[in-house]
């Protein structure tokens, strides 16, 4: 159990966050543009949907293979003279990252954008033991400021107005400034560059692991993945065990179509390949280079049902697609990973039971599954974590009852066409003028905003004699 | 197959398609003791109980030739999901022969019969919801369309966001009825922009969320199944 | 701590319970990259003219600024305009044998603040004192190793006098090329990077590879798009016709 579930319902969190004015109009403007993007980059790169079908091979192929494969990158790691550590669990690769702060004497640490640092809330620990922890993504760094967590895979402050960060730098930065995102990205900038050249430590994650060669992939767009990994005199990568691929061959397929899967852009402004720490007569770059790789609920679904989450990139294309995402927003969802495949990776991470809700907060649309690079199938797996819940009985009884009810009913059609009729007799006087337009107890929930369809005066079944008959003269 | 939804609320579709298939020389029968195809329970993750409907409905169609439903849904439940139900093998071969002759209402016209060219039952402007699994889950967006682009009488306008959830998903709809209900609101918002006098789906379980936000706010627009907009046929 | 034997056995466990979801396999790699890219490079020297065109297209799609000029001689020259255009004085650049033409003292004749890296290891104090004239500096000169067409991606590999500060804290970036650097595609990119891994590394080789697609840039404030948020706000790339002669990397 990685995370805590949260203190509210998801229910009334979906509800706060469909009343905020202001987050509806950005996650509109934001996922509808991330959506158009996204389109226009794929129209114009017909190799595309060959080369996202390879993608999903080669990830499928690496999982097949990953022992052999992360034994590899391990033993170049090691032999460009980096470190490998194994951190099982999050409470482990927290310890892991103290001990390297402790050992080199860190007091500051630069980040660059890590869900995985995210996940195993690292942050928090590094501040408990006098490391401070500098976000150095814009949109991080602001969410750190504001104390909160990131609402979307790439664009964590997506739901912050310029007039909130040019708040939120006044008070915590001592600075007047305007609400203008050139202004604000200047201090940032400045702010910030101090930091880079001062750390001690730089903490980044990992998009890609190339096996072959011992290399690790950063895809960025600030230029802080760089400063990160060249300034300071430690660098530690915290990586995922799944994104590991096996050449650099693979790599430049993958490179082609993640970020046009997230951000519509052909390539991401930068992308950084660290070859461990820096050699003889560079100028930069770290003294040590740590690798910690992390299992945290990983390894367990290679043989799971949660198998194909592995493949995923972290591209958030699943997130601007979801029709409940673009309603709610990521901070509604609960947990570190928001969006259809957070759902799953907080199975991953926390168990089933974490999920007994949010597996439920989708409309099995299949959107998501359309719009990911790797083609993951995550309404499938869905259905295989409400299967979990519904089956293994960890839903609510209320529910069980009117399910197993239900599928009672569909096997006896004497019964159903029973509960048929008791149904349009139940219903008379709830119908005016010809709709349902308030029902009692939890069918409330549709009638509150919906008007609801009776029972028709004769099924169709109840048809079927006279439209037989009419059909034979 | 009438389907659960099709049978109870929307008889009146049935019988528009009993007729419509009728008037181009189909026979059509109905094999008695349908129920539902299981797509509900599915979805929910009783998939014990699913698959127990699921042999029921197989053996309930076994001698049909085709068979047309009126839902996208519940056809991509019978073609897509019913073979990986069976545990037994003859439950899963007799599975898969239902699902390569199970149609969708639309692709049966366009696909097997050929027949694209129909009288508008309806005046005036007509736009067309995909509804997911039809969309997605079948990879049918072009027989709907031609269907009504064919449509003599009735003006067709693409509906932007068409390819968007209407926010039905079935126990959804009533599990976080207030996210169902503002996706739906951005579904009818775009509907009522393209000055269509009827949305069009061909699935009931997304008409009846259109027509219950339609009918709730007090909208001229009609949310209608296909089957109601084809008149005779040309 | 978990050991690499308890983590990899772990792993090992859970991949025999299971076949996998379908066959798959990963690329299929070249048996002898360097060879390949030599022969890929010959067949590109044919195209180079269309692929350079290519490259400016796409090279200013994502904000960058072609120049070109007839020959090395003429380069500096062309900084020094940039340079002079926008009132930038400090000029850090790469060890001239790395960019294949010496920048440093001909920048400084006219008028700028111009220093090259060291081509060789220096110490502790010297590296802490270049990165400080680094980090002051506006303007930072830079060679290629691979111009990606496809992309408008310039790729830099790091190493003794080929300082990655250079292309990263100046406000500017300038990135001097020839044909000899332009590739199509990403394809290619990958086959170079095949290449450059191949066998032991070449002496003064870095740790560091930079794909380097536009200047730096931000949408996280409201999706405005801000460029130079902490890498360079613009880079420049001037093309050199007749060639640069450039030794190791």
């Amino acid at each position: 159990m990685s995370e805590a579930p949260p203190a509210t319902p998801l229910r009334e969190r979906a509800g706060r966050a469909l009343k905020d004015t202001f987050l509806q109009e950005a996650l509109t403007i934001a996922t509808t543009k991330f959506i158009d993007l996204r389109r226009e980059a794929f129209d114009e790169f017909p190799e595309g949907e060959a080369l996202r079908d390879r993608a999903r091979a080669i990830k499928e192929a690496t999982l097949q293979g990953l022992d052999h494969y992360l034994g590899l990158l391990i033993d170049n790691v090691e032999r460009r003279g980096g470190h490998v550590h194994y951190a099982t669990t999050a409470e482990e690769a927290r310890q892991i990252v103290l001990d390297i702060a402790r050992s080199t004497d860190a007091r500051m640490a630069v980040k660059s954008k890590s869900m995985a640092t995210e996940e195993i809330h690292l942050n928090s620990a590094l501040e408990a033991a006098g490391v401070t922890p500098v976000e150095t993504d814009l949109g991080e760094y602001i969410i750190q400021l504001a104390h909160e967590r990131p609402s979307h895979i790439i664009a964590p402050a997506i739901h912050k107005t310029k007039g909130q960060v040019a708040e939120l730098f006044a008070r915590e930065l001592k600075r007047e400034t305007v609400p203008d995102p050139e202004v604000l990205t200047r201090i940032a900038r400045a702010e910030l560059r101090e930091k880079f050249l001062q750390a001690d430590i730089g903490i980044s994650g990992a998009n890609f692991g190339v096996a072959e060669t011992g290399t690790i992939v950063l895809v960025t767009n600030e230029g802080n993945g760089r400063m990160v990994t060249s300034l300071p005199r430690v660098h530690v990568a915290v990586m995922g065990v799944e994104k590991v691929i096996p050449s650099m061959t693979d790599l430049a397929v993958f490179l082609a179509i993640l970020a046009k899967s997230a951000t519509g852009q052909k390539l991401s402004v930068y992308t950084s390949l660290v070859n461990g720490p820096r050699r003889g007569g560079e100028l930069e770059g770290p003294e040590e280079f740590h690798l910690v790789l992390l299992d945290n609920g990983r390894i367990r679904q290679i043989a799971g049902p949660l198998r194909e989450a592995l493949y995923c990139l972290r591209c958030g294309a699943c997130l601007n697609v979801c029709p409940v995402y673009r309603q709610i927003g990521g901070h509604a969802y609960g947990y570190t990973y928001p969006g259809p495949i957070g759902i799953l990776l907080t199975a991953m991470l926390n168990g089933p039971e974490s999920v007994k809700d949010l597996a439920h907060a989708s409309s099995l649309c299949g959107a998501c599954a359309d719009a990911c690079p790797v083609r993951i199938d995550i309404p499938k797996m869905l259905i295989e974590l409400r299967r979990d819940v519904g089956e293994r009985r960890i839903a609510p009884w209320p529910e069980r009852v009117v399910f197993g009810g239900f599928g009672r009913l569909l096997q006896r059609p004497a019964l159903y066409r029973l509960a048929a009729r008791t149904g349009r007799v139940l219903q008379r006087p709830f119908v005016s003028r010809g709709a349902i337009r308030r029902l009692p107890l939890f069918f409330g929930d549709w009638t509150r905003t919906r008007d609801l369809p009776p029972i028709a005066a004769r099924t169709f079944q109840e048809r079927w004699a006279d439209l037989e008959r009419e059909g034979h003269r | 197959m009438v389907t659960c939804l099709g049978d109870m609320f929307y008889p009146e579709v049935g019988e528009k398609i009993v007729r419509l298939l009728r008037a181009l020389s189909v026979v059509v029968e109905f094999p008695a003791g349908q129920t539902c195809c299981g797509l509900p329970l599915f979805n929910s993750g009783y998939h014990t109980d699913a698959a127990a409907v699921a042999r029921r409905t197989v053996a309930l169609f076994k001698d049909a030739e085709a068979v047309v439903v009126p839902s996208g849904s519940c056809a991509w439940m019978v073609k897509h999901e019913y073979p990986g139900l069976m545990t037994d093998p003859h439950d899963r071969a007799a599975a898969e022969r239902l699902a390569g002759r199970t149609h969708e209402l639309s692709q049966f016209l366009v696909k097997k019969l050929g027949r694209r060219r129909f009288r508008s039952a309806v005046a005036g402007r007509v736009t067309y919801h995909d509804s997911c699994h039809l969309l997605r889950g079948l990879h049918e967006s072009e027989s709907p369309r031609t269907l009504l682009r064919g449509l003599a009488g009735a003006e067709f306008v693409e509906l932007p966001g068409g390819d968007e959830c209407c926010g039905f998903g079935g126990s959804f709809s009533v599990r976080l009825p207030e996210v169902s209900t503002a996706i739906l609101d951005k579904k009818l918002a775009n509907v009522e922009a393209t000055g269509a006098d009827c949305v069009v789906a061909c699935d009931a379980g997304c008409l009846m969320q259109m027509r219950g936000g339609l009918s709730r706010r007090g909208s001229r627009v009609r949310a209608l199944h296909l089957a109601e907009v084809l008149g005779e046929p040309q | 701590m978990t050991t690499r034997a308890e983590f990899l056995g772990r792993i090992r466990t859970q991949m025999g319970r299971t076949p996998g979801l379908f066959p798959a396999e990963p690329s299929a790699r070249p048996a002898r990259p360097r060879e390949r890219l030599e022969v890929l490079r010959r067949e590109l020297s044919e195209r180079w003219r269309e692929n350079l065109e290519r490259f400016r297209h796409e090279f200013e799609r994502v904000g960058g600024v072609l120049h070109r000029v007839t020959d090395a001689a003429e380069a500096p020259g062309a900084i020094a305009r940039i340079a002079a255009e926008r009132g930038l004085h400090r000029v850090v650049a790469w060890h001239g044998d790395a960019l294949g033409l010496d920048v440093a003292a001909p920048l400084t004749a006219r008028g700028l603040e111009a220093t090259a890296a060291p081509a060789v290891e220096v110490p502790v104090a010297e590296r802490e004192r270049r990165r400080a004239l680094a980090a002051a500096a506006d303007l930072g000169v830079t060679g290629v190793d691979l111009a990606i067409a496809e992309t408008g991606t310039l790729v830099v590999i790091s190493g003794a006098g080929r300082p990655r500060s250079a292309s990263l804290l100046p406000a500017c970036h300038v990135a001097v090329f020839d044909r000899d650097a332009l590739v199509e595609s990403l394809l290619h990119a990958g086959l170079a990077l095949e290449a450059w891994h191949e066998g032991t590394p070449p002496e003064g080789r870095g740790a560091s590879i930079n794909f380097i697609t536009g200047p730096s840039r931000t949408a996280d404030i409201e999706l405005t798009l801000t460029r130079g948020v902490h890498g360079p706000k613009e880079v420049h790339a001037v093309f050199v016709e007749r060639g640069l002669v450039r030794r190791h990397g």
